[in-house]
């Protein structure tokens, strides 16, 4: 048979692109509504999705204390709102981002029980440790731990968590997984690491089909290092999309969402991201380096590195910004024919890029739409995509024993 | 005027946890035109309520879900962002009851104002949505909290939204006091004549006969505002205990409660006095398919 390809649709706010909550099939207002969310969950089990993902963050968007108008927030809470999906669907797997950092053992635990039981074994869990500085004091703290100790603390906490599901599973009433599937998105060796001891699925960022490839076959390699079978888990990188019915139309069409950017939104968002304020200043003059590294609560040498080459090329903040923004977070974004994405998703699979992808949908839900109507009957016509669930738990629809053992 | 009479029952079978077992009750009180349906009760909280009423958002249209909260194993800002994102899932249809588990005393009142001061930081009309001018929000509604309290120190903003209600409707329990005077809806012993402006409802013990007429004359002085049912039924039983309830209750005193508009709107009840004091539930901008 050949190979199959694992989708799972990457929901956060309004999608992928800073501009695409103004497009014109984008509906932000949805985001407060269960009808959305109930006609989105049905668009990715109809799609045959693995699971829809919820990304969080434990912090308001903004910088310096300055919260911005123009960048579609808040994001309400993962679980609740998988939750709810869960009672309107009854394959997609339901997968929430919590932090091990800013959550005991004991609240992951009964949390995710709770999540099991109640969607009947589609409960999921995307580990993160909590990178952003502002979401130390919304936990009485005054900083973030560093990395190496997040990640030291992450291991004991889900150790700890699977303790207490095993407990929670003999005491019943029963978790139809066992526990929940375990997710992971470490970059870092520390990352990497943690996430090769535990995940039983990855996404990563892989901008080109060569570091898909150097990614899963690391990933691969610390897997078997540390005795596990890399054939159980998947390595989902990110994947964006624009489509359209011919290659110029998708061009158009990308153009098109870009074009919604204006500066000041340009800045609001190199602002969130370079964690420093920069909306009080010019954005014809130039990049105010020496500022940014002074009040930047991101380690100054990672802001450098992306600000010193543009600085030093002379290019005015505006525009600095508004390039900044068109490239989202370092994913690989396809512009194309729906047959084109489908052609492109075979080769990286077949190459051993990927199992799978993380499909992060350009804004919502028309960019999903447009994915489930141009791309999945490709993918399904090919063989390459199921037309139905295998089984009802996650673990099932991964491809994994639906139900791991308890240890007595 | 006339006063509308409320009904809750709280439940606490851990086997509410499995769908099949936990859609057929909820079925059963929205059938039973249960205003309250609490999840777990001072003393007895055997699953993570906050989940179960997200899940239970889309399968009501008329009942609250109340979810009980623990102080212990619980922190607000979490609390306020699932309770934020379930009062938009149930249209405002959302309460909270939070109890002190195995927490130390004033954690509890600690936890109700440091989630209040985090749901205020966001004004009721911060979101514009207007996608011609690119205009999202506007950032002078949003203000950070500071929140400093004995157990809880809490920055914010909160990434959620000001709550559509404003704030849920905070359910406790007279029996169980958390050192917080001014909740939405106390449930109540025996009826009392008291000059708070909560909604009382008198507790049922398991199994207890119901003597309307009493009831009724208690609701008459203005004692009562309506009962509240503690079951303990197992999960299968419950459908049917509900379904009693709402056969005793066919002919209640006063009206009931309208079936439209926010729980805080149909129960008639003001917002809490929080720092920020703003009189109304988030705004936002129609969904449109
Ligand atoms: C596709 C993808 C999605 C992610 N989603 C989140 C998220 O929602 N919340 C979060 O705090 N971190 C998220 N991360 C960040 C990772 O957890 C991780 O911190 C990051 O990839 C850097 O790796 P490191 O922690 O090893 O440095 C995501 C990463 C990737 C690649």
């Amino acid at each position: 048979m050949s190979k199959q390809i694992h989708l799972w649709a990457f929901l956060q706010g309004i999608g992928f692109f800073p501009t695409g909550w103004r497009h014109p099939r984008a509906r932000p207002e949805g985001v407060f509504s269960m009808e959305y969310y109930a006609r989105v969950a049905k668009m990715a089990e109809d799609a045959c999705f693995d699971a829809i993902v919820f990304g969080d963050q434990l912090q308001s968007r903004g910088a310096g204390g300055r919260t911005p108008g123009r960048l579609a927030m808040p994001t309400l809470d993962p679980v609740s709102l998988l939750m709810a999906m869960a009672a309107v669907t009854e394959r997609v797997g339901l997968v929430a981002t919590v932090s091990t950092t800013y959550n005991t053992p004991e609240m992951l635990a009964e949390r995710f029980a709770a999540m099991d039981r109640i969607s009947g074994g589609r409960a999921g869990w995307n580990i993160v440790t909590t990178a952003h500085p502002d979401t130390a004091p919304n936990f009485g703290e005054a900083e973030l731990p560093p990395k190496d100790q997040r990640y030291r603390n992450a291991v004991d906490v889900v150790a700890k968590a699977c303790e207490l599901w095993a407990a929670m599973d003999r005491a019943g009433p029963a978790l139809p997984q066992g526990r929940p599937v375990l997710v992971q998105a470490g970059q870092s060796p520390e990352g990497r690491d943690f996430a090769a001891r535990t995940a039983e699925a990855i996404f990563c960022p892989a901008a080109n089909i060569e570091a898909g490839i150097d990614f899963r076959n690391d990933m691969r390699h610390r897997i078997a290092g540390v005795g596990g079978n890399p054939d159980g888990v998947r390595v989902m990188p990110g994947l964006s999309c624009v489509l359209g019915g011919t290659e110029e139309e998708a061009r158009t069409n990308h153009a098109a969402i870009l074009d919604m950017g204006d500066v000041p939104l340009a800045i609001e968002y190199l602002s969130e991201s370079l964690c420093c304020d920069l909306t009080a200043y010019d954005p014809d003059a130039a990049i105010p380096v020496d500022d940014i590294l002074a009040k930047t609560l991101l380690p100054p040498a990672d802001v450098a590195k992306s600000v010193r080459p543009a600085a030093e090329k002379g290019t005015p903040l505006g525009d600095f910004a508004a390039n900044f923004m068109r490239h989202p977070r370092g994913h690989n974004v396809f512009i194309g024919t729906g047959e084109q994405m489908a052609e492109m998703m075979i080769e990286w699979r077949d190459s051993g890029a990927c199992d799978g992808f993380t499909l992060q949908p350009s804004y919502m839900p028309g960019g999903l739409e447009d994915f489930a109507e141009q791309v999945v009957p490709v993918l399904q016509k090919r063989g390459r995509l199921r037309t139905e669930y295998p089984g009802t738990t996650l673990r099932e629809t991964l491809g994994l024993p639906a139900r791991l053992k308890v240890e007595a | 005027m006339t006063r509308s009479f409320i009904v809750s029952a709280c439940v606490t079978d851990a086997d509410l946890a499995v769908p099949e077992l936990a859609r057929p009750v909820i079925a059963a009180a929205e059938a039973a035109g249960l205003d309250l349906l609490m999840l777990g009760r001072a003393g007895a909280r055997p699953f993570d309520a906050q989940v179960l009423a997200a899940w239970a958002a889309p399968l009501t249209s008329r009942t609250a879900i109340v979810a009980t909260v623990p102080a212990s194993n619980a922190h607000p800002f979490h609390v306020a962002r699932a309770l934020s994102a379930v009062d938009f899932l149930a249209d405002g249809r959302t309460g909270w009851s939070v109890i002190a588990e195995d927490a130390e005393p004033g954690a509890a009142a600690d936890m109700v104002r440091a989630a209040r001061a985090l749901w205020d930081g966001w004004g009721a009309d911060t979101l514009v949505i207007d996608k011609e001018s690119g205009v999202y929000l506007n950032p002078d509604q949003v203000v950070r909290p500071n929140y400093r309290g004995p157990f809880f120190d809490t920055a914010g903003p909160v990434n959620a939204m000001r709550p559509l209600q404003g704030q849920p409707v905070l359910v406790l329990d007279e029996a169980a006091p958390i050192g917080i005077d001014d909740a939405d809806v106390v449930l109540v012993d025996a009826p009392d004549a008291a000059a708070e402006s909560a909604r009382r409802l008198l507790k049922i013990a398991p199994g207890a006969e119901v003597d309307s007429a009493a009831l009724a004359a208690s609701f008459d002085t203005g004692e009562i505002d309506g009962v509240h049912f503690m079951l303990t039924e197992s999960a299968a039983a419950l459908p049917a205990a509900i379904a009693a309830i709402g056969a005793l209750l066919a002919d209640r005193p006063g009206t009931v409660p309208a079936i439209t508009g926010t729980l805080r709107e149909r129960l008639g009840l003001a917002l809490p006095q929080t720092a920020s004091t703003q009189a109304k539930g988030a705004f936002v901008p129609e969904y449109v398919a």
